[in-house]
């Protein structure tokens, strides 16, 4: 999965004919075989722009940043990465005609040691679903896995899964870095920044942090598209997916197979009401 | 005062480590997805004093927690009443192993802000009451440049205890500081029977083994550089745009600060539930777009660049003029835990090279 | 554990509303002794805490050369400052540290006229210099106060004003930004209204002044427009502070710590520093 050549050509076509400001892709960290984000204003950066197995950001995160607000945008989305873009879309954060969307069919991409990343094998749809032109070969969708590792988690009993949690998070330094990272995290003041007087007051005790990360999951409950950012941002190396992913399965199981951001325009599971909505758990 | 050497080997040096284990309170490296932590440990099992330097995270936190109780409180109709909060844990008699000499250095660095003017105590006796045994590094990782910077990592006497590999399977321990001294003298028994002092180095052939090893870690760095032109550079480099350039990938989040060894912002912030409350002290950082967001609604720093600007400057220009040295130590913490892999090496020098603007 | 960081417990004697949004609280220390000792300069600032919603900076807006109490003047902008208008009454207890920061520098000014310039709260940290300077009126030639707000609804320390226009040996000029029905003072911007009414002397005078930034920055230009030295003109700065003790890293403009180095700096000195305030 090598798109360097296309891609360079297509954000150099981009800024000739005077249709994008800004280009988000990928370069090479200029120290090892990894990548990181190229956020380019100067056409003449254009050659810098890699996309192989190893572009691992998802960049819609940028299209919150100073950079890129109002202005028009070319960047590249794998099929995690375009599903949180719709989200973006649908909840009015971007504008549809302020972008041009590369979209890729993607084959997985891979960690530092040149593994395919769990998320990858796991994905569902690995097609970019939202787009202005598409590189590789559109693939499907594939059939919802449930991974061995939540399957473990759904057989603790819920005494045994927050202590599972609390030992998880006891190395959560709160630096915020997973919020950060989430490109469905744009509130302008998030609730786990809150400093006064709440369960959030932004200290590292065990308890911020707990309740920090799980409301921080539950507003992401229905929305992320399981592209791991965050646990890929995260200094500890804490299993954040867990989080999501178990969210993610319930809201699967319960929503008529609702999965996040794959239809333009669809909004969040918990954001619209359907007849067909469990409501066994109302007295 | 002259220090004392002894040499030893790898088994000696876990006799040494189980020993210091049994007798004080420890803290070491303790793995947990990947990542070391300085945990408090009951035996040599639990933790690793080799861990590699990029996986460990800084020893900061067992002398400026990451939150830490100011006071505790009761508030309520009938008035207020401040608590002594329990005792500062942190306080005690402890050893820690497996420091690395930047993170050591780190401390030293913090020292200097926190016995300016208003002396915080806790800190400093936090440190009193610490004996450091740090590991000097065999080779240089992707990120490291501490040789590039105002300390001798050679001679460093930031650690009370240096251990340094030698050739052969050899290893040097050797005091730093009066403390370390000290503490090696009650604890050499056995293991460490092979004691040297400083004038004998030069006699047998250790000191040449010891200036061989450090010439292969010096030749292993990848990042280079000459810490004082950098300084004079950014000084002149206020108003670059090259802090925008190199700062465009950021995301704002606060984890290059967090895991810096230097790193001392911080804020104050109260959990109250019900009448009583506990008010602590916790990390913050400069590229936090709330960290100068006044009440009114004035942001002094609103762009990314200029937190970017207060980050960099701060660490090679602002602090060198305040206290003399540099708020940086060269560990490339942050270039690593970073969500983009920014490192403050490639900002620093990318700002220290750009043309000044006329 | 952090002793540095510790607040002693104050009561608040006494709650003045001074403006729609602006409450002076009188406080004293609960432990008598410390009351006793408790001094502080004018245009130094303390950290008063409110037990459960955080800690803000306010300067002391009373002199030290009243005994006994000190005065805190909180104007309603933000999270915690709300949190303190609709919390605190008469006899609470609150949380102060301090006094931190440096002064007005009294030396300086000795044997000079004095012309103060506020608006809005900015009077708050010049009302601490005017009360020490009216209990030392023999240290100074000329006294005059130049006060200027939105409405007259939003002037602040009114009583005392008044009791300052009834002392012969100062001269007070208060302005709003709009005529009014029972108004009879001045109208106009504080600006125009020191270049057209106070129209002040320029040789031996130090002119010291707070306000809004918007405010600060023409009254500044209009100094340097009537020919002040801006070694002579005096402000004092607000930034986001936390600590007060120069740790925190959240006042930094350069390596100026504002809680440390500040807050009160000569239009000189303000202009050596970087633009990031």
């Amino acid at each position: 999965m090598d798109y360097s050549k296309q891609i360079q050509d297509i954000a150099a076509k981009l800024f000739t004919d005077g249709k994008i400001d800004v280009f988000v892709g990928y370069r090479m960290n200029g120290f090892d075989d990894n990548q990181v984000p190229a956020v380019i204003t100067d056409p003449k950066e254009v050659s810098t722009l890699v996309f192989t197995e190893k572009s691992v950001f998802n960049l819609s995160n940028y299209l919150k940043a100073d950079h890129t607000r109002n202005k028009r945008v070319g960047l590249v989305v794998k099929g995690c990465d375009s599903r949180s873009l719709n989200l973006l879309l649908t909840e009015s954060q971007v504008k549809r005609d302020k972008l041009y969307i590369i979209g890729i069919a993607c084959e997985g991409v891979v960690d530092d040691k040149g593994q395919k990343v769990q998320n990858c094998m796991e994905c569902i749809i690995p097609d970019a679903v939202v787009y202005d032109e598409i590189l590789g070969t559109p693939k499907g969708k594939k059939d919802y896995i449930v991974n061995a590792d939540i399957k473990a988690l759904a057989e603790k009993g819920l005494v045994e899964r927050r202590e599972y949690f609390e030992e998880i998070f006891e190395n959560c330094i709160r630096c915020n870095a997973c919020r950060n990272s989430c490109p469905l995290c744009y509130c302008t003041k998030c609730c786990i920044d809150q400093e006064t007087a709440t369960i959030y007051n932004g200290s590292n005790t065990s308890s911020s942090a707990f309740h920090a990360l799980m409301t921080w999951s539950l507003h992401l409950a229905g929305r992320c598209v399981d592209c791991r950012n965050c646990e890929k941002a995260c200094p500890s190396h804490l299993p954040l997916h867990l989080l999501h992913k178990q969210n993610e399965k319930v809201i699967f199981g319960n929503f008529q197979n609702h999965l996040a951001g794959v239809e333009e325009g669809d909004r969040g599971a918990f954001y619209k009401y359907s007849l067909k909505d469990p409501d066994d758990f109302i007295m | 005062m002259s220090f004392s050497t002894f040499v030893t080997d790898k088994a000696g040096l876990q006799k040494l480590y189980e020993a210091i284990i049994s007798k004080y309170e420890t803290y070491a490296p303790v793995e947990k997805f990947g990542k070391y932590d300085y945990k408090k440990v009951s035996s040599l099992k639990e933790c690793d004093p080799d861990s590699p330097i990029a996986m460990t995270m800084s020893v900061k936190p067992l002398f400026f927690p990451r939150s830490s109780k100011i006071m505790k409180y009761e508030a309520n109709s009938a008035g207020t009443s401040i608590r002594e909060t329990d005792q500062d844990p942190l306080a005690g008699q402890r050893v820690i192993l497996g420091v690395k000499h930047c993170d050591a250095r780190g401390l030293q660095v913090l020292e200097a802000v926190n016995k300016w003017d208003y002396i915080d105590s806790d800190f400093l006796k936090r440190r009193a009451n610490t004996v450091i045994l740090s590991n000097r590094c065999d080779k240089a990782d992707t990120h490291c440049f501490c040789t590039s910077l105002d300390y001798d990592v050679e001679n460093l006497d930031a650690p009370d205890v240096a251990i340094v590999n030698g050739t052969n399977g050899k290893i040097y321990v050797q005091a730093r500081t009066e403390k370390g001294e000290t503490f090696l003298k009650e604890n050499s028994s056995e293991p460490m029977a092979n004691r040297i002092t400083n004038d004998e180095l030069q006699m047998t052939n250790c000191e040449e083994d010891l200036t061989k090893q450090y010439e292969a870690f010096l030749s292993s760095f990848r990042l280079k550089m000459d810490y004082k032109d950098v300084n004079e550079r950014m000084a002149k480099r206020f108003d670059s745009p090259a802090f925008e350039e190199a700062s465009r990938n950021c995301v704002s989040c606060n984890t290059c600060a967090f895991i810096c060894p230097t790193c001392h912002c911080f804020k104050i912030s109260d959990e109250k539930i019900k009448d009583t409350g506990v008010r602590y002290k916790s990390y913050d950082s400069c590229n936090n777009v709330y960290f100068t967001l006044e009440a009114g609604g004035h942001n002094p720093r609103p762009a990314k660049y200029r937190r970017w600007r207060q980050r960099s400057m701060h660490k090679f220009v602002y602090y060198k003029e305040r206290f003399g040295v540099n708020l940086c130590v060269g560990c490339g913490h942050c270039a690593i835990s970073c969500p983009v892999n920014i490192s403050i090496f490639e900002v620093v020098n990318h700002v220290a090279s750009a043309p000044i603007e006329s | 554990m952090e002793s540095l960081l510790v607040p002693s417990l104050a009561k608040v004697d006494r709650i003045i509303q001074e403006t729609p949004d602006v409450r002076t609280y009188r406080l004293k220390f609960k432990d008598d002794s410390l009351m006793d000792k408790f001094t502080w300069q004018p245009g130094q600032f303390v950290e008063f805490s409110l037990m459960g919603s955080g800690e803000c900076t306010f300067c002391i807006s009373s002199s030290a050369t009243r005994r006994g109490f000190f005065d805190c003047s909180i104007k309603r902008a933000g999270v915690v400052t709300a949190d303190i208008h609709s919390d605190i009454e008469e006899g609470d207890d609150v949380g102060i540290r301090g006094p931190y920061g440096n002064w007005f520098p009294l030396d300086d000014i000795k044997g000079k006229n004095l012309l103060f310039v506020g608006g809005g709260i900015g009077l708050a940290p010049l009302r601490s210099l005017i009360q020490y300077a009216i209990d030392n009126r023999g240290d100074y030639k000329d006294f005059t106060v130049l006060y200027g707000a939105r409405t007259s609804a939003d002037l602040c320390y009114k009583e005392e004003i008044e009791e300052w226009k009834k002392n012969t040996s100062l001269k007070v000029v208060l302005t709003i930004d709009k005529p009014e029905d029972s108004w009879k003072e001045n109208v106009g911007v504080v600006p125009k209204i020191l270049e057209e009414v106070v129209k002040p002397e320029i040789a031996n005078t130090k002119v010291i002044t707070c306000g809004p930034p918007i405010m600060i920055k023409y009254t500044l230009q209009s100094l340097d427009r009537l020919g002040f030295d801006p070694k002579d003109v005096i402000t004092t700065l607000e930034m986001k502070m936390q600590c007060g003790l120069g740790k925190c890293g959240r006042c930094n403009i350069g390596s100026t710590y504002i809680c440390k180095d500040g807050p009160v700096f000569t239009y000189e000195q303000l202009k050596a520093l970087p633009d990031e305030f």
